[in-house]
């Protein structure tokens, strides 16, 4: 090869690369996927609101947000002005997208993207929800099996989060076999898990066997390892109390369901670092046979924030309903929040409770529940303040593609606020 | 092909006898309009049948001598109506968890002596599908993710069979012996791995004596089709990914009234789709759809079949198709996806579904257009006899 071809060679290498330099960079070709919201008051909950400001989509993710970014040129714009712009909802337990088979073993493979209930969501601004199937059976205390996912209509590969995200643990004052059940499973399985990190540790030096594995422990294992919560629910006082025991034994982390009485013991509940979910306006009778105080109060969240314990907020029904009492199921996630917001607890606090914190309990606040740079872009637009009576979503996007738009609505396009 | 071996062996033999018993039988028919359905309508048409098949078609025709002449001046002849899949004459199936049974067929189930292959003749289907398990006509959607009332067994249901509704006993009803494989798909990890581990114990054999693995050879090799019942639109996206590493399987989905959500993966996969022949509402809203309408359009393969599984379903079936068309499906769509369309499913096009020299004389008499609500089934011929003549009802005993 002459010199003369070497020095073309060098040269079409250069031009190339030049060229390669000005395609990447250039704003133009990396505009072509962007989307941009513009000109709303971004409630972005982990940081405040910011007025009239500018959210930027790429790749389904937020990559900028504040008030005075430059919007590419190709970016498609969303006019938001004069709107409210926070994170997709997050309904702890809302039922959709997921087909009715008994007994299954993955959720994964039984989601429907094609739900009527996933559209519904779409239009209550419920963007992600933990789903559940089965329940515990017999004297087992544990059982059904649970999945985060996304109500991205139509696209069943965009809609699973993670899976088994917590452990559905049923144990109650009246039932005391399950408690009992609980416990000692509980501690048989710490008791493997001691000796075979006392035989990994000793491995080679004495001649002991290994501890043969406890069969059908798997999921007590996940609780002592830490790696998932159990969920109890536990309305009364003393179904609580009960319920603490187990973070005091076992060292396993908790989330209480259902906690109608949870303002009793909202210190005991603090110390323990246990997250609570409940449903401000469900009224519990006080118990007359008990000494101290009891039954439900509108100011449970308010006690529970005072007391430093995080909860998340859902309906009284967990399903989407085009019928029947209205604004009780999860269509009216953010009027639920607004209970607790009359119950005396700040309005930053209640949103939190349907957004970031209800996705730190269930395990994916490093992806949804917030405004933030580098999270799914899961944004809901409202024409109003998310806890007024006549607020509607105008706008749901997941992952940044626009997913359901009133105006196009089957049931709400002909209401306005007017 | 072992099918069309078989047909040929068939052929032959039944030639054979013919020659030594009686002289060839030969019938031609003059009509107003000869509606071939795959090749346009002939106007003063002959068609020209011999032993029972079509011999020569057109209007300049020339009629043997010794042909019976049936001239029928205001008439249209137009194939007979294939029923793709259907439970007809047999009894509900039977309950349960997922299973595989290939191995089961359909045709021994069969009840030959029925009224209602008699009304199922009158109303102009020639040709049925008898499935296995299930009737694939589903309707019903999940309301708030929960599937309503009790259902057959999910996973592989067994063979399907091609009959005509006419016979003293199975064997005179059979059409093809081995038709085809049926699965019934629930979007479930335990029906998704009872079909997988069927199908991958099939998946490296080439011929097999087991009669549990044989016919998913066939399925697999495409040598027949797979019939697969699917309820929701969101279930099928499941589907195609559990069958993604079985690609030479000729599928044919029998789907649910929804199924227009996944028009575009359909028409993408080129999967031809059997549907109730009936115009729905969009879900919980009074909206009406026609769904044929909008996969036809999305240029998928449709069918159609009657909306419920009884006489009555196949006797208003023509007055449905009309309503289809009434609301924007294609008259020629229409047409040929009561024909050819599902006999092409069942693989018997070669046979059946059409007016085309070489086919089987299997063809309706009819006053007027075949979907004009007006029309009546005056005959109904199959291969060469005619099997029912009107009123309703009237079967003609040979």
């Amino acid at each position: 090869m002459s010199k003369k071809h070497i020095r073309h060679i060098v040269l079409i290498l250069l031009f190339i690369s030049a060229l390669s330099m000005i395609f990447i960079n250039s704003p133009l070709s990396a505009a072509e996927d962007v989307t941009a919201i513009q000109g709303g008051d971004l409630y972005t909950i982990t940081g405040g609101i910011i007025k009239n400001g500018i959210i930027l989509i790429e790749d389904g993710k937020i990559s900028d947000i504040g008030q005075n970014i430059a919007i590419p040129e190709k970016a498609k714009v969303i006019d938001a002005g004069g709107k409210v712009v926070m994170p997709g909802l997050i309904g702890v337990g809302a039922e959709f997208g997921v087909i009715g088979y008994p007994d299954i073993n993955k959720i994964a493979d039984s989601l429907d993207p094609f739900d009527f209930s996933v559209s519904l969501a779409l239009a209550s601004g419920i963007t992600t929800s933990m789903v559940s199937t089965g329940r515990p059976s017999g004297d087992s205390p544990i059982g059904g099996i649970t999945a985060v996912i996304k109500a991205s209509y139509g696209d069943v590969d965009q809609m699973l989060v993670k899976e088994s995200v917590v452990q559905p643990v049923m144990i109650s004052n009246r039932d005391w076999l399950r408690k009992t059940t609980f416990k000692q499973n509980l501690r048989e399985a710490q008791n493997y898990l001691r000796k075979l990190s006392e035989y990994q540790q000793a491995k080679g030096k004495n001649k002991a066997a290994e501890p043969k594995k406890p069969r059908d422990l798997d999921a007590y294992f996940r609780l002592l390892r830490r790696e998932v919560p159990a969920v109890i629910p536990a309305s009364t006082t003393g179904d609580i109390l009960a319920a603490l025991e187990f973070v005091d034994e076992f060292g396993i982390r908790m989330v209480l369901a259902n906690a109608d009485e949870a303002w009793i013991v909202a210190e005991e509940i603090s110390k323990r670092d246990v997250r609570v979910i409940i449903t401000p306006r469900q009224k519990r009778r006080p118990n007359e046979d008990i000494s101290g105080p009891s039954g439900s109060t509108l100011e449970n969240a308010a006690i529970l924030k005072k007391a430093g314990v995080k909860f998340a907020i859902i309906p009284p029904s967990t399903y989407f309903e085009t019928w029947g009492v209205v604004g009780r199921d999860m269509m009216a996630l953010p009027m639920e929040a607004a209970f607790a917001v009359s119950g005396g607890l700040d309005e930053q606090t209640a949103l939190e409770a349907i957004t970031i914190t209800a996705a730190e309990i269930i395990g994916v606040a490093d992806r949804v529940g917030s405004l933030q740079v580098g999270k799914d872009a899961d944004i809901i637009i409202l024409d109003g303040h998310p806890f007024h009576h006549k607020t509607f979503v105008e706008t749901t996007l997941i992952n940044g593609k626009v997913l359901y738009e009133k105006s196009k609505s089957i049931y709400f396009a002909h209401i306005t606020n007017d | 092909m072992r099918n069309i071996c078989r047909y040929i062996l068939f052929c032959i033999l039944a030639g054979g006898i013919s020659i030594q018993a009686t002289a060839e039988e030969i019938i031609a028919i003059k009509a107003d309009r000869v509606d071939t359905v795959t090749s346009g309508v002939i106007e003063n048409g002959i068609v020209v049948i011999v032993d029972g098949r079509i011999k020569a078609i057109g209007n300049d025709v020339e009629i043997p001598e010794t042909a019976e002449l049936l001239d029928m001046p205001d008439k249209t002849v137009f194939p007979g109506l294939v029923n793709p899949s259907s439970r007809i004459g047999l009894s509900r199936p039977a309950t349960g968890g997922p299973a595989s049974n290939p191995h089961y067929r359909v045709i021994d189930e069969l009840y030959p002596h029925q009224d209602q292959y008699k009304h199922v003749l009158g109303a102009g289907f020639t040709t049925i599908g008898l499935l296995p398990g299930e009737s694939g006509i589903v309707r019903y959607y999940s309301g708030y993710g929960y599937i309503f009332g009790g259902r057959p067994s999910p996973g592989i249901t067994g063979q399907g069979a091609i009959i005509r509704p006419t016979g003293q006993n199975p064997q005179e009803m059979i059409v093809a012996e081995s038709g085809f494989v049926t699965i019934y798909f629930q979007a479930n990890d335990k029906v998704n791995s009872v079909i997988k581990s069927a199908l991958d114990s099939a998946k490296s054999k080439t011929d097999s004596t087991d009669p549990k693995v044989q016919p998913l050879v066939d399925a697999l090799q495409g040598k027949v089709p797979t019939f697969v019942m699917c309820n929701l639109p969101g279930e099928m996206l499941h589907l195609f990914k559990l069958l993604e590493p079985y690609d030479k399987m000729k599928l044919v989905l029998l789907a649910g009234t929804e199924t227009h959500l996944i028009a575009k993966e359909l028409a993408k996969r080129k999967i031809p789709v059997i549907l109730p022949a009936e115009i729905n509402f969009e879900r919980n809203t009074l909206n009406r759809i026609n769904v044929p309408r909008m996969l036809a359009e999305a240029e998928v393969k449709i069918a159609l079949k009657p909306e419920s599984d009884n006489v009555g379903g196949h006797e208003d079936f023509l007055r449905k198709i009309a309503e289809l068309v009434k609301s924007g499906l294609n008259r020629e769509i229409a047409k040929k996806a009561i024909t050819i369309n599902p006999a092409e499913m069942l693989g018997i096009d070669y046979r059946l579904g059409s007016l085309d020299v070489g086919k089987d004389a299997n063809l309706l008499v009819l006053s007027g257009d075949p979907l004009d609500v007006g029309t009546t089934i005056d005959k109904v011929m199959i291969e060469g006899k005619v099997v029912h003549k009107a009123p309703l009802g009237e079967t003609i005993d040979e």
